[in-house]
Order: structure tokens, then sequence, then C-alpha cells
């Protein structure tokens, strides 16, 4: 249906996208998550050529649109375009917005077309408004114009570019229910968006953009529920991560501790939790360089991950040196720090490996 | 952290504010031994303004329980904070001291 292949796209010095691939099938929903500044948009608008890539070819039904001989805008017949801005003609009506391409490009005649209008306001729920201006109109209802626009087309694909940004929140629930009533009937579609909960019930399949490319892809549960990547696993659970190393036993706790407070102040971590974090820690230090035979140089990194969405704070605790693991000491004699950190931990776990010991702690 | 000492009838009160951790244990520890080491045996720590103790703090309260239990003499903790009071919980240290809601009631006590 629609293949990316190498695609390559820069602003001056600022390389977007670098060896982009990327086959979507007929009759796929494919999902484009990630963080603002990760080329999304550019993406879109390259596939749909209104950015003209640096090298790479994108075909639509076998056919290289990046070749210099293609009537791009034929080709654009069957590539709808849905912006975040809606992007329609304000001295025209609902009914002209709509019939405008269908007369002047498919040359159409104007009662066909104006048939086709009225189904597609119907389905969209505007049959009422055709005679309406983009200036009487709410940006939900512009939006879903919009894409009763892009439908008249009858395009083989759509690309829905972030179509609930420019929205107010009231408004994102009606064009949401258009785009899911659409994916429904088998529609191809892209859409990139930050309704996350949206794109895992809708799509098909989910690709998080970051990187520079596409950093990972897979269906929606395994994005959503099991991301492998860290960067995704962190933009879907809305973590945020202070990191911090030490690396002597001489090292500044009172300043590590401000560091830590500071963080917490930032997300607005409940006060309890800060004396968890900083009680665990604690702990773990003096655990990990109070065994006489470890290293006293060793080195320390740990990373405090909290989930804005799951309220739940996950620490990581690394370091080098022979294997050692707390909890089994514990278990060998009594530790009071241990015990402390059993008391205020949901879970806990240990590794080794690769010359380094893991300790996972949720709070 | 802070210190204070006040008399208050029979008792020393140790007023203990801020953080006791491993940072500062050893300096908690040398002012609260002081006050043991000049004779008192009567002690109730005020630990309202106690808002985090690590292992390194909980030692310090212990070590003061042994001494005075040797002296024969009277510790009393009192006004801990939920928090503090959970660390106390954890680390089975409730049941090792005598605990109390407030000064008053602690100083009431037998």
């Amino acid at each position: 249906m629609i293949q990316a292949v190498n695609l390559c796209k820069s602003f001056g010095n600022l390389e977007v996208f670098k060896d982009l691939n990327i086959n979507i099938n007929r009759g796929e929903c494919v999902a484009v998550i990630g963080p603002s500044g990760t080329g999304k948009s550019v993406f879109f608008r390259t596939l749909a050529m209104l950015e003209k890539p640096d090298s790479g070819q994108v075909y639509i039904n076998g056919t290289d649109i990046t070749g210099k001989d293609v009537n791009i805008n034929k080709v654009r017949e069957k590539l709808g375009m849905v912006y975040q801005g809606f992007h329609l003609f304000s001295h025209l009506n609902v009914m002209d917005n709509i019939t405008l391409a269908p007369l002047k490009v498919k040359k159409m005649n104007k009662s066909d077309a104006q048939k086709k209008a009225m189904e597609l306001l119907t389905m969209v729920g505007l049959t009422d408004k055709s005679l309406s201006y983009p200036h009487q109109l709410s940006g939900g209802q512009q939006q879903r114009v919009a894409i009763a626009r892009s439908l008249a087309m009858d395009p083989d694909i759509i690309l829905f570019d972030e179509p609930t940004s420019a929205l107010d929140p009231s408004m994102t629930g009606e064009v949401l229910a258009i785009i899911r009533k659409l994916a429904r009937s088998g529609l191809t579609m892209m859409i990139s968006t930050h309704e996350m909960s949206f794109a895992q019930d809708v799509a098909s399949r989910v690709i998080y953009m970051d990187e520079k490319g596409i950093y990972e892809q897979g269906t929606a549960d395994q994005i959503f529920k099991n991301p492998t990547r860290e960067k995704t696993r962190m933009f879907i659970r809305k973590l945020k991560v202070f990191s911090y190393s030490i690396n002597s036993r001489g090292f500044d706790m009172v300043e590590m501790n401000v560091q830590i407070e500071l963080f917490c102040q930032k997300y607005n971590i409940e006060p309890k939790k800060v004396n968890y974090i900083q009680l665990v820690l604690e702990e773990l230090i003096l655990e990990v360089y109070g065994d006489s035979s470890i290293n006293l140089q060793l080195k320390i990194d740990f990373t405090i991950e909290f989930s804005e969405e799951r309220n739940e704070i996950l620490i990581s605790f690394v370091y080098d040196g022979r294997s050692f693991n707390p909890f089994e000491a514990a278990e060998e004699s009594e530790h009071l720090g241990m015990v402390l950190i059993y008391g205020v931990s949901k879970n806990y776990g240990y590794s080794f490996e690769n010359g380094l010991n893991t300790i996972n702690i949720n709070i | 952290m802070n210190v204070n000492v006040v008399k208050s009838g029979d008792y020393s009160i140790i007023s203990v504010e801020g953080r006791v951790d491993t940072t500062n244990a050893g300096e908690f520890e040398k002012a609260v031994m002081e006050v043991v080491n000049s004779g008192i045996n009567m002690i109730i720590f005020n630990c309202s303004g106690l808002n985090y103790i690590s292992s390194s703090g909980l030692r310090v309260f212990l070590i003061v329980q042994k001494r005075m239990m040797a002296n024969k003499g009277q510790l009393k903790l009192c006004s801990l904070q939920p928090g503090i009071t959970e660390i106390f919980d954890i680390s089975g240290f409730s049941s090792i001291f005598s605990i109390f809601p407030d000064q008053d009631s602690a100083e009431k006590a037998g």
C-alpha cells in the first residue's frame, strides 16, 4: 500500500530522520507516537510529498512517488491528509469545501459531488452545517469537515497529523469518534497522536518515533503494555527519571539528598515517598560500602524512575565489583537497614550480570 | 539536625529536629551521650521535629536505651511524626521503647 525506503530528511544541519523504513498494508491503522520534535509531522508531510525527502523513496501501491516524472497531484488524490490546524478554505462554506477537489481534480459532476458530500457529512454528523462557513463552526466541527473533505477524494490512505492537538479537550472526543469509526471500517490510515488511550484502542500497529527514526514498533499491546526499549518505556509510562553516580565512599550524601528532594518536589512526589526513596538509597549505600570485601572506590549508579501515570517509583541501584547480594547477606545475620528496605518496598529484586550488581526496588 | 536539652520536672527533655541519618548520627550520638554521661537518668526524647531517621539514627536510640537500662534509668520517646512511627514499627523498635503521643503524657507516666 504505502512504503518508505531509507527515507532521509534534514533541514539545514538538523537531521529529522535518517534511513526510515516502513511498510503500511491495506486496512492497517498505524498510530505514530513520540515526544514533540521527533519528526512525526515531517515524516507525514514527507510521505505526502509536501516535503521533499533528501534521499530515499516513497512507494504508493508500488509506484515510486519521489520520481521526477511523477504527477504529484494525481498521487495526492490517493493520499488524504488531515492536519492539526484544519486548513479549511475560510471563504467557502462546508459543502463547497468538501466538493472543491472532487469537482476540480476528479472532474465529478456537481450533483454527484454534493450527494457524496452529504453522505460524508452524515457520517461525521454535520448534515445541518452544509451551508455554514468555517468561522461559524467549533474547532471539533471544523476538523470533522476536514475529515469529510479528505474522504471525498476516496483516498487509499489518510494521514492524520495530530488531528486533535489544536482542539479544546471537550471537542477531542467527537473527532476521535469519527476516526475510530473510520478505522473500524477498514480504511487504511496513519495517525500521529498524543492521545495514548486512543492509539492503544484503535491502532493495529503502534510506532514510537525517537532518535531520528522508528525507535520501536509493535502491536498496541506490545508497545503500551510491554515496551522493550528504554525511551519507549519512559514515554509510555510518563516516566520522570533522576540519575546519580557515586564514585567513592567519601561522596557527599547531603548533596545527593538535596538533589533527590529537588527532583521529587518538581514532580510533586509526596513527602512520605521522598523519605522512603532516601531511606532505601541510604541503606543500600551503607550495605554495599559496609561490605568490607568490596572495593571502597567502587562505583554506584542509581536512577529513580517516577511514573506519573501509575504513581509508582522504581529505584535501580547498580554497582560494580564482585557479586554481592545484600538481601542474601541480610538473611544470614540481622541487618537493620535491610529490615527497613523490606518494610518500605513493594517489591525488590537482585541480579548480577557482566560484572554489575543490579538491585531494583519498587516503592 | 538540631538537638536541644531542657529540664522539665524530673526529666531532661532532648528535642530532636530535622534528619538523623548516616551523615550526622555520630554527632547526634555525641550530643545525646553528653547528657547521659552527665549522670541524668530520666530522659524523654521529644521527636516532634524529627522528620527522617535511618538505621544509623535508630542505632543511636538503641545505644542510649542500653545505657539507660544499665544505669537503671528511664528513657521515653514522645511526639513521633507518623512517618517516624512507621519506621519504628517496621524496625520493631516500637516494642523496645516506651513511646508516648505527647510530652505531657510521657512525663506523667510512671
